[in-house]
């Protein structure tokens, strides 16, 4: 299961780890941090999913008002998507949206090579 | 808040279920076209009022163009009274409508006063009803004041094109003799309303009026009582509400003994309040049950309506109680062996059936009577026969039925989740049509050996062959033909071999029902051969063909002497993969293709309504999930499904705080959850439609049943009476695959 909502900054990226499920108590919280570091001044969000075995409709909403939000201010990509969860994002129309890694080093190299990919 | 109150209804935390029915009756009431009219029948408090008078404050607060009108008969009324009456109300309403002043519904008038107001407001059109009223009644002529009154609706629809629906509410007291002279009330009511030139509805809790040929063309609908898990939730908020400690199980219990009646839950919720008890156990519900069925209100409200004319009456009614009356499957009485037994003339007996059937206690036709009311009134008139007839004592009677009840309560309580067998078996049955189904699901040994084996290879037994089913054209138990025999009626199935109909292909099959938890044993099989024996002898037929179907199996024994006899045999599982293969013929082929026949196992999961309770239906699930051979993905997939069917159920849940049900079936080839809640509806798949423009974000909300329909093989959303029920579907080997099964 992994830690609860952590966090590691490299540079203006930082990388934020959703919990094992994301509902509409997970999904605020993940909001609130999101908000936090945009406020701070970081460009990139890498949300990694690897310890996420579960994102609700809820969640899903939440997540779309956080990248509705970061929208021209920042950049947002997701990272460690288990199968299902990427689906869920597929079947919402997430994923013609927003930039999906296998884990969160190529999301931060990644992130790091495309400056200002707005949403 | 705006009072939106017209006629007095019972606050809506209170009111259960029927939405399906009001929707139905406001549909037909505001359709462009007119559809068929309605008698809603029900027995005595099953909520008609109310719901009439929830449609009639729809149609007045949400549909502007059609004028409701709302009666309720008052019992036997001189023809004159019932007409100024009824106008009275029409009119009322009629203006009250027009003017959206709902104060004039709500207040009781005088027709003077009313015709001061109709001056008032130019209502001149209506102000002539009134007066031709007044006229015809000075020349007491008593049919113009019924005519008058019952042609109102008529008249005015055609004067201004604005649609009428009229509600008349226990149409059946119309029936009721007055004893004033003058023109029937019934036969000019029948007159005006089968004139076809407005729609009604009309609810009555005998069915006399319909079936006395008054009304003509007409859709019957049934309102019975709230089916368990309505009632359930009712009852849960009902004490949840008012601080009275309670079991869900009880209350199971409660709702089925009560036959989900409204007034008897809300009496017993009340009852246990005013004496400060619970519902917790089985002791507390029976004693509370007693008190106030025998003594209380339940008892106070029977009394007053039963109106029973004197002791024939009450002896009558316990006879027809005695000859099965509580049960579903009861028995009409002739009238011959009910004259002979209380010494009745044909006029007396006549009379006494006649009465108890315009109360709806009875069904009186071709001469014989059948008990028509519910289990609680049965109780009711059983107590009031045994104490005031018999003379016994009340409280010997009450240690009597206190002792009955708890041992029968103990019974359905080891029963609550069976009952189904029978009637899956007899719908099984009446499937048959033909097909050709696999030997093994009629063969409960070998399929027991083969569940044991962990599976089986088809082809390597000849129980792989088919069975040849033969198309069933009806069926109906043997009760009427073993009068006094013991041991559940069986069913006899009647139908044609080889898809011809002629004498050398005429087939009946016989079927046992073993429906207890315990296995069929050697004393249940000798007793279905011998009643079988003996049943052989009505017909014609000689082509017998015999299934025993048992819940828990066969003892070796029975399983042995079963099939020396050439015996179908199936147990509850097998049972459901006939039922399964005989919807599905696809199923069917499924099952012959897959590599094992896995057991079907059921798990009922109840989840509070508490902070991430559907993680613990996820546990569940994935515990299911793994023993049935899914892969993770699937697993993860069903997980991610089953926790939207579940925040769908809760945040629809018409109680707060509400429970909601889940039912995992795992069968053979498929996972199906049941998700259902005691609310209202859940959200409609369409509901979410509306997706963004390509370029735009997803809209925010209504993802849940895309998210079940996208992650599941099938997602059905079943309309069940008080709500709703979600199922969810997952195959280990999908539809129409040839292979690939990721288990």
């Amino acid at each position: 299961m992994a830690v609860r909502h952590k966090h590691r900054e490299t540079g203006t990226s930082v990388v934020v780890y959703a919990d094992n499920y994301i509902n509409d108590i997970e999904g605020e919280k993940l909001e609130e941090m999101c908000d936090a570091f945009l406020e701070k001044g970081f460009k990139k969000i890498v949300i990694d999913f690897s310890g996420t075995d579960l994102v609700n409709s809820i969640g899903v909403s939440i997540l779309i008002g956080i990248i509705e939000k970061i929208k021209g201010k920042g950049a947002v990509v997701f990272s460690g998507l288990k199968d299902v969860n990427f689906q869920i994002f597929h079947i919402v129309g997430l994923t013609r949206h927003i930039r999906v890694y296998d884990n969160e080093e190529d999301a931060l190299k990644e992130s790091a090579s495309c400056d200002g990919v707005s949403l | 808040m705006k009072d939106r109150t017209l006629f007095a209804i019972c606050p809506d935390a209170e009111f259960f279920g029927r939405t399906r029915e009001i929707g139905d009756v406001l549909a037909r009431a505001s359709a462009e076209r007119r559809a068929p009219n309605v008698f809603l029948a029900g027995k005595r408090w099953t909520g008609k009022t109310e719901v009439l008078r929830r449609i009639h404050r729809e149609l007045f607060w949400s549909h502007s163009r059609v004028v409701p009108v709302y009666y309720q008969f008052k019992g036997p009324l001189d023809p004159e009274a019932f007409a100024e009456d009824y106008l009275k109300e029409f009119i009322k309403q009629y203006l009250a409508f027009r003017k959206r002043e709902p104060d004039l519904v709500r207040n009781e008038t005088s027709l003077e006063r009313l015709e001061r107001i109709l001056f008032d407001e130019d209502a001149f059109g209506l102000l002539d009803f009134t007066l031709i009223h007044r006229e015809a009644k000075r020349s007491n002529d008593k049919t113009a004041v019924l005519r008058n009154a019952l042609g109102a609706i008529e008249l005015m629809t055609r004067r201004t094109g604005t649609p009428v629906y009229l509600m008349l509410d226990d149409i059946g007291e119309s029936l009721r003799p007055s004893g004033h002279p003058g023109p029937s009330i019934e036969r000019e009511l029948a007159e005006s309303l089968n004139s076809g030139s407005f729609p009604f509805i009309a609810a009555s809790s005998t069915r006399a009026f319909l079936e006395g040929g008054l009304l003509g063309s007409v859709e019957r609908m049934s309102l019975d009582g709230l089916d368990a898990d309505t009632s359930v939730a009712m009852m849960a908020e009902l004490c949840r509400s008012r601080n009275i400690a309670f079991d869900t199980e009880i209350l199971s219990l409660a709702a089925m003994k009560l036959g989900g009646n409204p007034m008897y839950m809300k009496s017993m919720v009340w009852a246990a309040l005013k004496g400060g008890r619970d519902l917790k156990d089985l002791k507390s519900f029976v004693e509370l049950y007693s008190d106030e069925v025998f003594e209380g209100n339940i008892a106070f409200a029977l009394k007053s309506s039963l109106k029973l004319k004197g002791p024939s009456e009450l002896r009558m009614l316990y006879a027809l109680i005695g000859a099965g009356g509580a049960r579903a499957d009861d028995r009409a009485v002739s009238g011959e062996d009910l004259r002979e037994r209380f010494r009745l003339s044909e006029d007396e007996f006549s009379k006494a059936a006649s009465s108890l059937a315009a109360e709806g206690l009875a069904e009186f036709a071709l001469g014989s009577v059948k008990w028509a009311g519910d289990s609680t009134t049965a109780d009711f008139v059983s107590y009031m026969f045994e104490t005031r007839i018999k003379g016994r004592g009340a409280d010997e009677f009450r240690t009597s039925f206190t002792r009955e009840a708890l041992k029968e309560g103990f019974i359905a309580r080891g029963a609550r989740v069976r009952g189904r067998l029978k009637e899956d078996a007899g719908a099984a049955l009446r499937s048959f049509n033909g097909q050709k189904l696999m030997k093994i699901l009629f063969r409960n040994q070998a399929f027991s050996l083969t569940s044991r084996n962990g599976g089986w290879k088809p082809g390597e037994r000849k129980d792989s062959e088919d069975l040849a089913l033969p198309e069933i054209i009806g069926s109906f138990d043997s009760s009427r033909w073993e009068k006094g025999e013991t041991g559940p009626a069986i069913i006899i199935a009647h139908g044609f071999a080889n898809g011809r109909y002629d004498a050398g292909n005429e087939v009946v099959w016989m079927t046992a029902v073993k429906d207890s938890p315990s296995p069929v044993n050697i004393g249940d099989v000798e007793n279905f051969l011998r009643r079988g024996q003996i049943l052989k002898e009505n017909f014609r037929t000689t082509r017998i063909v015999r299934w025993f179907v048992g819940r828990d199996g066969f003892t070796a024994e029975a399983q042995k002497r079963l099939e020396g006899e050439g015996v179908h045999t199936s147990d509850s599982v097998q049972l459901n993969l006939i039922r399964e293969s005989l919807e599905d013929a696809s199923a069917s082929e499924r099952l012959k293709r897959d590599d094992k026949i896995l057991p079907m196992k059921e798990f009922e999961v109840v989840l509070p309504s508490s902070t991430k309770a559907e993680l613990v239906a996820v546990k569940a699930v994935e515990e299911i999930g793994t023993e049935m051979g899914f892969g993770d993905n699937a697993i993860g997939q069903i997980k991610a499904a089953l926790v939207e069917a579940c925040i769908n159920a809760f945040e629809h849940s018409k109680v707060k705080a509400g429970k909601v049900f889940l039912r995992f079936v795992a069968g053979g080839d498929r996972l199906t959850i049941h998700v259902q809640n005691g609310g209202v509806d859940f959200d409609s798949p369409a509901a979410a439609s509306g997706a963004s423009a390509e370029t735009d974000l997803p809209r925010k909300r209504g993802w849940g049943f895309e998210l079940m329909k996208g992650l599941m093989d099938e997602v059905r959303l079943e309309r069940i009476n008080g709500g709703a029920r979600i199922v969810l579907v997952k195959y280990l080997i999908k539809k129409g695959e040839t292979g690939g099964s990721e288990a």
